[in-house]
Order: C-alpha cells, then structure tokens, then sequence
C-alpha cells in the first residue's frame, strides 16, 4: 500500500517537466555557474587532499641490526637463555617496529597518513618529490643505539632525520604531530623503561589520532566555491521538494483522487507517512545526485563519507517531515497558497540566512547563527565543517536543531490535519 | 441494502442538507436529481462515508457506517463527477494504481485491468498517458477506476458531463449493462433522459431537502392527472375551436396561430372525437401530439424552475 502511494508520487515527480527542471536542473546549473564564476574569488589555492604522503627510509632493520646487539648484549656479560630473553623483548619494544606495524599500520592513522617504506633510498632526489610530504630517516644504528641508551645508561644520540615539505601545511603538521608524539613517548619510555612499563601502553594510537585532530582544527581545510555552490544549492533545491508533492496532494483533493484513495480503505495517516518518505526519499537521491556532480564533474573529493551520510539522511528526514506539513496545511486551507508562500518568500529568507548564495556570517556573526537555526542552513554549515577536515562531532549540533524541526514538523501535521475529512 | 435516515449537513451555518431519508435497496437503481445546489453531492458524500452528518445516520446492512466505514467501502464504487484520474500516467497504470489500493496484486490485478478495459472500451490505447486522451474516453476510464474491485452498489455522480453524444451513448450503454447485471446503481444526472432510462426509482432533491420519490410513472402521476395535445393546422376558424368546447367539455382550448393546444383530463380519449370536429369543419389537422408528463414536468411542476437552471 504504502510502495504503491510512494512509486504513484515518484512517477508524476518524474513524469512532471516543472519539478524536473526545478530539482534538478536549475541547481545544476547554477552549480557550474557558481563554481566558475566565483570560483577565483572564494579560491585561494587548490583544494587539497587531507592525507599526507610520508616516506620512511630505514636504513637499517632489526634483523641487520641483530649480530650488533647480540654482541653488545655478550659484552655485558648476557648469555644463554637471558640473552634470547632480552633479544626478544628488545625486538618488540623496537621503536621503529612499534612506528611502522603499530601507529602508522593502525586504521585510524590510515586515514590521515599514507606511508610508503624505502630502504636506502637518497632523501635528496625524494624531496623534489612535491608529492611527498615528509621523509622519515631512521639511521643504521637506531635500534642500538636505542637499546644501550634505554636499557643500559649509555648516552647515545638517538640521531633520527625528518624533513617536511612545507609546501602543504596541514599535511606537513599532521606528520610532524605524530611523528613528535612518536619521539616524545619513545623519550619518555627512556625514563620509565626501568619501571618495566610498556613501550606499546605509552606509544598508544589515541594519542596520535588526537593530535592530528588538533592539527586539523588548527588548520582547517579550505572550502572552495566548487564545494561551497554544491552545498549551497543542494539544500537550497532540497526546499522546493515538500510544495511539489503538497501541491500533487492538493490536485488530488481537487481531483477526487484522493476520494478514490480514501474509500479504497487507505487511512490518511498512511497517506501522510507515504508523502513524509517520498519526500525523504527525493531529497536524498536529490543530494547524492548533486554529490556526484561535485565529484565527477567539479573533481570535489567529499571527506569524511559517514559524517556526510548523517547529514544528508538527517536532512533528507526534514524535507519529508516538511513535505507532510506542507501537504497538511494544503489540505486545511484547500488552496495552494502556503505552497507558493513557502516557495516565494521562506525558501528565499531560508537560503539568504542559511548561506546558500554567499556566507552570510561574512555580513554578519548573528545572522549566521540564526542561519544555523535554518534547516538548510544548519545543513550547510554541518556539511562545510565536515569539509574543513573537522571531526564527526562537529555536526552534531547542527542534527540537533534539524530534528527538533522535524519533531516540531511532525507534530503540527498531527495538529493541523483536518480530522473531519479532507472532502468537506 | 444502504439507507438514509434523516440525513442533515451543515456547513457552518448553511444546512445543505435536510432530513434527507432515501433507500437503495440491492440491485435497484436509483436516480437523484436536483438543480445545481441542491445538495447532491453532499448527499452522496455522505452515503459514500466519505463526509459524517451532522445529524441522522447511514446504515449499510442495517449497521451505522459513521463508525465503521469499511464494510460499505469494500463494496462501493464512485464515478465523481470530476475526472479523478492521474492525467500524467497511462491508462492502464492509472487503473492499476486504483486496483492496487483496494488490495489486487499480481495476475488477479492484471485480470482485472484488462477486463475494465475491455467493458470501456480503451484496451486499445491503455498504453496512453491520459492528458492525450478525449473527454469521453477520460470519463470512461473515471468509470473504469470504479470498477476494479468490483463493486456492488455504484454511485455516479454526472458521469456523462460535457462529452460528445456518442461517449454518451457509449457510456449509458455500459451502466446500463451493470444494471441488467445486478449492480446497485445511485445515478445523478441534469439529463432527464438518462435517468429515465437508467433508474427504477427517482428522488428529486431540492435546496437540500427530497421534495417527491417514486419510480417513474408514480412521479409523472405527481404532476398532474391531465393529458395535452397539440393540434397543427391548416387554418382554424372559430366554428371549429366553439365545436371542439362544446362536445369536449372538460377541455381547455387555447389557439396560438396554425397550433391548437387542448388539455383535458388523462382518463378520456379524445382523438376520435378531435378528428370527427375537424372533418365536419373542413379543417386539415396536419400533426397531432399526446404529450405524456417528462420528469422534466415533474420537476418543473414541483421546484418551479427547470433541472438545469
């Protein structure tokens, strides 16, 4: 029943020029008109990926490195069954082990660092590299050296070499953060390895994954016009969806359709559900077809996909919610004039506060945060943050305030639809 | 059987509807009709469950159908007067839709759509979107989206409005084909005609109230007990107008140029003796009419103004 009503709405969307051109033409359009023309003005440089590229040449491995320990561990009197003790515990506390197969290997990491390992490779033709965003050397001697200093009092110059191309900021700071994280635990593990602590408890993922978000939120990522435009007519357009289907329920009234659909034993609260998930349900094709365009016709790289799913499923459930109200009020006042209402002058005041043609907090800090009280503009402002590089949490006010809209939405349908039949 | 018992309507302080009681009984067809106003449509929304009363109820089977509707809607089509049709979807996808919200899936549904398009007549374009059809192949689907779930009680209101007089034709054949096959029939019509032929029993509804019922011939009694006839001819002179009001006393004889208008009570039969006055007075009666009462007599007798004003 419900699929019938849903697969009945969809078909006169799609059989309809006007809604067509309206969903999704015209924002479209104006994507590719937006992107270009002020694309030189809102652009300061390319828009840049948020994982970094680091290279790691070790010139040494524990395995070359092992006869070496072995010798010096022979020199301080270890034999026998302690010795191979030590070996192994000296190998999994490996400094360079825990970085590469631990940090860097771990999938939170993944996501911000890319690591390719070298072995004596020359750091001088890798840093023309523009490609590359640090290069790590870890010198043949490391993991001795390490050892007399950290387990035998030797004072050694752990002599590690780190070169960052600055060329990209945020990408350079993310390196340098983990990399630093990594030398300061491993200098502190000096200091508490007599205590038998683990270098793996003190060299822990969290704190890196920390730090890299410090790092983004220090230096977000900047919002091209390509990104700003999609997002802004994505849920400009998204508006237009609840008085397209308001006004196909109304012609039904007007038709008798809905007569037809009543004594068929249809209740009107499954009729209402029906139009609340088209409405869902359109605005989320709606957006992901904008999505991809951004992707494949504006080359924009959407990050953070799940934080993006929330945001357009959360305001894909506004539109529908909205789109039940809408046909409710219709349906109340038996005219289309709170459609051609919200269509010429709330969408309008919506996308001007919301910052669908510009940012609007460029204007003014208070009307951007009233616009953030705007569903679409609470929309925006999640999906730019998320954009900037920042992390899930940021959106969460924002779904705060679109799913207080939909319960309020919610409710006056309940409130408002006429209980004494829509025929009267 | 779906009855009316002292049925009102109000809309805000309008009564549109007054202590209306009608009867269908199953297998019956039955006819309401009113001038514009007259509270039909309202009327008929109630009995179809689709608008509650303010007052008075309707019983389906015996049982209020305020509260339980269902029953009643399981086994009643609506034909409204407007087209209710999806004119952006093809005939055949509009008559699914309707079979799919009364609960017909699969080949039962398929069964179905193509014998309703068999019985309008449109299995040939039911591959076409509607807004290309013709007013009268749109009203016969209207009909078509009734019938799906094959409804037992049928209640049309103006089916055949604004269409070409061959849709009509077309269309008053097929309810008739209903009727003669059992189905209940509720017809509204500003055609006299096609309630006439359609409909065992006729209301004649009012500013909201039903001002006379019966079938046919009892409402025609309702009119008057007199017969008219209209004589056409060649030239009247006066001997012949004095002849015919002394040997047909009861009559009343008015002259209107070459037409002879005499009405008199229905009980006699006076065309013999009209023929005789005529031949004794040399004058050559050229055409002779017995108007029987129409509904439109009816009508006109009881409200004062004609079905379509």
């Amino acid at each position: 029943m419900l699929f019938t009503l849903i697969l009945k709405q969809l078909k006169m969307l799609s059989r309809n020029k006007q809604p067509l051109i309206i969903l999704l033409v015209m924002p479209l359009v104006l994507i590719t008109i937006l992107s270009n023309a002020l694309g030189s003005i809102m652009d300061g440089e390319e828009e840049q990926a948020i994982q970094a590229n680091l290279v790691i040449i070790d010139d040494s491995s524990w395995d070359q490195e092992k006869d070496a320990i072995v010798n010096f561990l022979q020199q301080q009197g270890l034999t026998g069954p302690a010795l191979e003790s030590l070996l192994l515990q000296f190998e999994k506390n490996d400094p360079a082990h825990i970085l590469k197969n631990n940090i860097l290997n771990s999938d939170e990491i993944k996501k911000y660092i890319k690591v390719e390992d070298k072995q004596k490779a020359d750091m001088e033709t890798l840093r023309e590299d523009m490609k590359i965003d640090g290069i790590l050397r870890i010198p043949a001697n490391f993991r001795l050296d390490y050892i007399e200093t950290a387990y035998f009092n030797k004072q050694k110059l752990l002599d590690l070499s780190l070169y960052l191309n600055q060329e990209n900021e945020i990408r350079a700071s993310i390196i340098s953060s983990i990399l630093t994280e990594w030398q300061s635990e491993y200098t502190k593990f000096l200091a508490l390895s007599n205590a038998g602590v683990s270098p793996e408890q003190i060299l822990n993922n969290q704190t890196s994954v920390e730090k890299i978000e410090q790092v983004l939120e220090a230096n977000e990522r900047k919002i091209p016009a390509s990104i700003y435009y999609t997002v802004g007519m994505l849920v400009m357009f998204a508006l237009y969806i609840p008085s397209f289907l308001a006004g196909f329920a109304l012609q039904e009234v007007q038709w008798k359709v809905y007569d037809r659909i009543l004594l068929a034993g249809v209740s009107p609260t499954w009729y209402t559900l029906s139009i609340f998930i088209t409405g869902s349900l359109v605005a989320f094709i709606q957006q992901i077809i904008m999505l991809l365009f951004g992707r494949f016709a504006l080359g924009i790289d959407w990050i953070n996909i799940n934080a993006m799913i929330i945001t357009i499923v959360s305001f894909s459930v506004f539109i529908g919610s909205l789109s039940a109200l809408l046909t409710t009020l219709q349906f109340r006042t038996k005219t289309d004039g709170i459609a051609n209402l919200f269509n010429g002058l709330v969408i309008t005041v919506f996308s001007f506060l919301g910052g669908s043609f510009f940012s609007i907090r460029d204007l003014s800090e208070t009307l951007g945060k009233i616009g953030d009280f705007t569903p679409n503009g609470a929309t925006m402002s999640a999906i730019l943050s998320i954009q900037k590089g920042q992390d899930l949490s940021v959106i969460w006010p924002f779904m705060t305030v679109i799913y207080v809209l939909v319960i309020i939405c919610i409710l006056l349908s309940i409130v408002f639809f006429p209980r004494r039949g829509v025929a009267e | 059987m779906l009855q009316a018992i002292n049925l009102s309507k109000k809309f805000k302080t309008k009564e549109v509807v007054k202590q209306v009681n009608m009867e269908m009984p199953a297998g019956e067809s039955i006819g309401l009709i009113g001038p514009n106003g007259a509270g039909k449509s309202t009327t008929i929304s109630m009995l179809s469950s689709l608008i509650i009363p303010t007052s008075g109820e309707v019983l389906w089977d015996g049982k209020s159908i305020t509260k339980d509707p269902d029953p009643l809607r399981k086994k009643l089509g609506v034909v409204p007067q407007e087209i209710a049709l999806y004119p952006e979807l093809s005939a055949r996808e509009n008559l699914a839709f309707f079979g799919r919200i009364y609960g017909l899936k699969g080949e039962l549904l398929e069964t179905r759509i193509t014998e309703v398009l068999m019985k309008i007549g449109l299995s040939d374009r039911q591959r076409d979107i509607v807004k290309t059809f013709s007013g009268g192949m749109k009203r016969r689907l209207n009909i078509g989206a009734a019938l799906l779930h094959r409804p037992s009680i049928l209640i049309m209101d103006e089916p055949t409005v604004g269409i070409d007089p061959q849709s009509r034709a077309y269309i008053l054949e097929t309810v008739k084909q209903f009727v003669e096959e059992g189905m209940s029939l509720l017809y509204t019509s500003h055609y006299m005609e096609e309630v006439e032929l359609l409909c065992d029993k006729v209301y004649i509804m009012d500013q909201g109230e039903i001002i006379a019922y019966g079938t046919k011939e009892e409402l025609k009694e309702l009119v008057s007990s007199n017969q008219t006839i209209e004589l056409r001819v060649n030239l009247v002179n006066a001997n012949f107008e004095k002849a015919l009001t002394n040997q047909l006393p009861t009559a009343i004889v008015r002259t209107e140029e070459e037409l002879l208008t005499i009405s008199m009570p229905k009980n006699e039969e006076p065309l013999a003796t009209i023929f005789a006055i005529a031949a004794e007075n040399n004058v050559v009666i050229t055409a002779a009419i017995v108007k029987v009462p129409s509904l439109e007599d009816v009508f006109l007798h009881l409200t004062g103004k004609a079905l379509r004003d």
